[in-house]
């Protein structure tokens, strides 16, 4: 037995530790790496070295800090690199890795290990002084954030590591030390000490957490995308995000490094470019990719790097889509055999579907229509009314106004609450009005120019949250037929079977909820009080049945027809019906 | 004409709408004072009330306006304010995108979608980073309440919606008829751009 594997765990897949040991992340990539997918090297604290740091009163020993020290010198050789100098010097980022992910905890400390030499040998090796210079700044001021809790700027482009460290000095008295390892050491207190910060324990308190457990501390060789002709670095989606498409679908950025994809700043060209670019690595990858959906039963969001032709995985997730492609995707996985028909039906949102099933303007009209303004979509979704000028306008319209202003405050959140969508002339997606229309659902333009909305007081207007343009007059928007979404029909046909409620367009002698005052409000309605109210009933209706509630209420109550309401459409409570059935079996199984 | 008249219909003012309690609350002061300086408001025409509610009148306003500036001399003219203030703006900015983000989340291909809140994993990352954010608010609080000793008051409501985000009532975060983190940090900002006579900046 070495030191190492006394007090450190080196992760290298031969064995999958729990995740009581290493945690999530240590977990999961011991995990990759036992599939044979290329991952970065890494070492792992367990969580009990986070339980002996406290025992200590706050204090790394020295037998685990030797075993780290190994650990490095480990991931030195398997790569052929070396920590804190060199000609190919070893960079590592520092995470913590719960058994269950906690506030409060510290997150990531990137680039451990650079130095002025470093820096300078970085810049050699990319070609790119700038930004090895960069690199050096971003981790002066992450480790001067998250060790020595400095609140100071984000270093600009021109800054020079020696004046972030001096912003460091004045904002907290203190050093950011030279040497990597005392650099190293200090991030690994830093990690387990925040165990127990003040946020760590509020939150273990509220939820019944035990004291008792601890975080581990993933230490991981850094790869970079920019390192010649043969590098680079992208994001893959096994599946089309956008259509559902079954093909692979990604972004690739030759000479590129971690943010410089998803940040917006160059531009990426499609997968194909790997693929002509570097066959086997593009091959390597889409096995990769094929693989882990398969493991994970669900579309994959791969983030990968490409380092002097060698491929590795930095991330995998469960790909965001677009409601489209949550519907597709869910009844192709189906039909593939990788999830059952429940599940399937699970996968895609009662949101999801309502967007997809939301009226919208068709090309035709908005073609024809006079664009009044055009500004940034803050909340998507279409409704038009007589534009009005102020709160006290918008909720004496009976008939739904639409609010201009040219900016919004506290003062106006009635009447953003009473009208029917909301156009500001200045603020962009993170103002007053984009925040509140989001919360209160009110399609919302924002940011259409000064003085821009003077001339729409008074008219009758279309604001087009989705797209970010309003149009004059009320406009006709348009159904969306269900038998063109690829998909659909199954999916609606699967909660039909799987749902224990019929939905019906009439049911004589339903109870009628809405006329007995029974009706959806801010808050969400109490199911047990409803199913207590529809047992025996043969028939319901209302307004309140909609929500997931309300399905769950009518399961419990055994009522076996649901009366549709005009505005609800028959698949979302279909939908709403099979899940509240299978979240109900699954409360009752644990 | 007291402290506590000007103080009152500021407080007013940045509430939007209340009565003597939630005024009371804002600034940390006594109720039944609240109550009769907001009375004494109604009588000279600055505010207007009925059951207990009051507003604001556009008179009132204009004179708020008249007595900011001596009101808040020292404080506008204190270099360790317009300094907390910076420091403030910062936080601001970084709060700002984390309520787009919870509202907001991307998609597939970049696109944001209306966060529906079924990915906990989601949610729980912004959760963590509000934390953050008001870990760095509450030395910025502090520091104002050195120069103005009842914005500590924000410290404690903003500390108890953070709380209640930590417990996972999640309406805390941006919810809009409760004193949800959104709502009293609007309101803190609100007081601070009008003692300070600043104007709102709007995001880009």
């Amino acid at each position: 037995m070495t030191a190492v594997a006394d007090r450190v765990v080196v992760l290298d897949g031969a064995t999958v530790p729990s995740r009581e040991v290493v945690g999530n992340k240590g977990r999961s990539i011991a995990w990759m790496l036992s599939l044979g997918l290329p991952v970065p090297p890494a070492l792992c604290l367990p969580i009990d070295e986070c339980r002996r740091f406290h025992a200590a009163g706050g204090e790394l020993e020295d037998e685990a800090w030797s075993s780290v020290l190994a650990g490095v010198t480990g991931l030195e050789e398997k790569l052929g690199r070396e920590f804190g100098g060199g000609e190919h010097p070893l960079l590592v980022s520092v995470r913590s890795g719960a058994a269950v992910s906690m506030p409060g905890m510290m997150d990531t400390v990137l680039n451990l290990g650079i130095t002025d030499d470093v820096e300078a040998a970085l810049g050699r090796l990319s070609g790119d002084e700038a930004f090895a210079r960069s690199t050096h700044n971003r981790f002066i001021h992450q480790f001067g954030q998250t060790v020595l809790g400095a609140d100071i700027e984000e270093p600009g482009e021109d800054a020079t590591p020696g004046e972030t460290r001096e912003a460091v000095r004045r904002d907290t008295g203190e050093e950011v030390p030279g040497d990597p390892h005392e650099q190293l050491r200090a991030v690994i207190s830093t990690v387990f000490g925040s165990w127990s910060s003040r946020r760590a324990k509020t939150y273990r308190r509220h939820w019944g957490i035990s004291e008792e457990g601890g975080t581990a501390v993933i230490v991981q060789a850094m790869v970079f995308g920019n390192l010649g002709e043969d590098s680079g670095t992208g994001v893959l989606f096994s599946r089309n995000p956008l259509s559902g498409h079954p093909e692979p679908y990604g972004e690739w950025l030759a000479k590129g490094q971690g943010e410089d994809v998803v940040s917006g700043t160059h531009d990426p060209l499609p997968l194909d470019a790997l693929a002509s670019q570097m066959p086997e690595a593009h091959e390597r990858l889409l096995e990769a990719a094929k693989l882990l959906e398969r493991e994970h039963g669900d579309v994959q969001d791969i983030e990968f790097t490409v380092e002097r032709g060698n491929l590795y995985l930095l991330q995998t997730r469960s790909a965001k889509r677009s409601p489209l492609a949550a519907v597709r995707a869910a009844v192709d996985l189906a039909d593939e055999g990788a999830i059952d028909h429940q599940e399937a039906v699970c996968r895609v949102s009662a949101e999801q579907l309502a967007t997809v099933l939301a009226p919208r303007l068709s090309k035709e009209v908005t073609a024809g229509a006079e664009i009044v303004a055009r500004g940034v979509a803050a909340c998507p979704g279409v409704a038009g009314g007589r534009a009005v000028s102020d709160s006290e306008a918008a909720e004496a319209d009976e008939g739904g106004a639409v609010l201009v202003r040219p900016t919004t405050s506290p003062e106006d959140v009635s009447g953003m609450i009473a009208a029917r969508a909301v156009v500001t002339e200045r603020g962009g997606s993170t103002s007053h009005a984009a925040v509140v229309t989001r919360a209160l659902g009110r399609p919302s333009v924002v940011g259409v120019g000064d003085g821009v909305t003077d001339g729409l007081v008074g008219r009758e207007l279309t604001v087009d949250g989705s797209a970010g343009v309003v149009y004059a007059g009320v406009l006709p928007t348009e159904e969306v037929d269900p038998t063109e979404i690829p998909g659909l029909s199954e999916l609606i046909e699967w909660a039909r079977e799987l749902s224990p409620v019929e939905v019906v367009d009439e049911a004589p002698g339903a109870v009628d909820l809405d006329a007995e005052g029974v009706m959806i409000d801010e808050g969400a309605p109490d199911p047990e009080a409803l199913a207590e109210r529809l047992r025996g009933a043969a028939a319901a209706r209302g307004s309140v049945l909609a929500s997931a509630e309300g399905a769950r209420a009518l399961i419990a109550a055994g009522v076996p027809k649901l009366e549709r309401l005009p505005g609800q459409p028959t698949a979302a409570l279909l939908l709403r019906l099979a899940q509240e059935k299978a979240n109900l079996e699954e409360e009752k199984q644990t | 004409m007291t402290d506590l008249d000007l103080l009152a219909l500021h407080g007013l003012a940045v509430k939007k709408a209340g009565g003597p309690e939630a005024v009371a609350a804002i600034l940390g002061a006594d109720e039944a004072g609240v109550a009769a300086a907001l009375e004494a408001a109604v009588e000279a025409g600055r505010a207007a009330g009925a059951k207990g509610t009051f507003m604001v009148t556009p008179a009132g306003r204009e004179w708020l306006d008249e007595r900011y500036p001596e009101a808040f001399a020292d404080f506008r003219a204190d270099p360790a304010g317009t300094e907390t203030y910076e420091r403030f703006e910062r936080i601001n900015r970084a709060l700002l995108e984390l309520f787009t983000d919870w509202q907001m989340m991307p998609s597939g291909g970049g696109e944001r979608v209306p966060n529906d809140h079924s990915d906990a994993d989601y949610d729980h990352g912004i959760v963590d980073r509000l934390g953050a954010q008001h870990e760095r608010a509450e030395k910025v609080i502090d520091r104002f309440a050195e120069l103005q000793p009842r914005m500590s008051v924000y410290r404690e409501r903003l500390d108890e919606a953070h709380d209640k985000t930590l417990a996972g009532d999640l309406d805390f975060v941006s919810g809009v008829r409760i004193d949800s983190y959104h709502t009293v940090w609007f309101e803190l900002h609100e007081d601070l751009l009008r003692m300070l006579g600043r104007e709102r900046e709007e995001a880009p």
